[in-house]
């Protein structure tokens, strides 16, 4: 229900560091769901690991922040606000994610304001979670 | 509000605020300033807003977070709210 053009349109962040790919689901206020597809070709598996690419927690962490931002911003439409900045985070990871896997990011709202928000969070492949946890973040 | 039920709300405030800052419960008197006194920033209480109202099952509006700045805010707007 979201490409990759209204995603950017949405939050600053680009190449390496677009963590999504699609979104798939909006509730203004409530919670967003979007995909992320992990591909060899992505510079990082060169050294995250050599011989063994596994995709960074770090950067699961940031898929579901990307995604918490998309959400804020469609929820509150004259939000002005260009960058965001996490100020807290406790996500707990479960199972490695691996090249060819789809990651599926789902975040519900827990409070919502112009300042800033804090969102439940869950990562899923092949509908198992994979890391769930917390995030809060400010923007400005 | 009871005088009983007055001081646990204290207590439960206290506890939840001194988990969501990492510093020890004795230092969140009723008058410490979140900001001057205890190094808080604004996201900070608006996690202990998201908190009271998870607990207590209210809804706080935003405008009120400006009005969260110490312990004894956090104890009159569940009161407020609880009503």
């Amino acid at each position: 229900m979201m490409n990759i053009e209204e995603i950017q349109s949405l939050i600053p962040q680009r190449y390496p560091f677009l963590m999504l790919d699609k979104v798939v689901e909006l509730k203004e206020g409530e919670l967003i769901r979007a995909y992320k597809n992990v591909s060899i070709n992505e510079d990082y598996f060169r050294g995250h690991f050599p011989n063994t690419p596994i995709f960074p927690g770090a950067l699961t962490a940031e898929a579901m922040a990307q995604a918490a931002c998309i959400l804020l911003k469609k929820s509150i439409p004259d939000l002005d606000a260009t960058l965001f900045y996490v100020t807290n985070i406790k996500i707990r990871f479960f199972k490695v994610i691996v090249p060819g896997d789809q990651l599926h990011v789902m975040i519900k709202t827990i409070k919502m304001t112009r300042i800033g928000g804090l969102f439940e969070t869950q990562a899923l492949v092949n509908e198992e979670i994979v890391a769930k946890g917390e995030m809060t973040f400010a923007c400005k | 509000m009871p005088d009983t039920r007055k001081d646990n709300l204290e207590q439960e405030l206290r506890e939840i605020i001194a988990k969501i800052v990492e510093i020890e419960p004795e230092r969140i008197t009723l008058e410490a300033n979140f900001v001057e006194d205890l190094g808080m920033d604004s996201m900070m209480a608006l996690e202990i807003l998201a908190a009271m109202e998870k607990k207590y099952k209210i809804q706080v509006p935003e405008e009120k977070l400006n009005q969260l700045k110490t312990l004894k805010d956090a104890i009159k707007l569940t009161e407020d709210y609880l009503k």
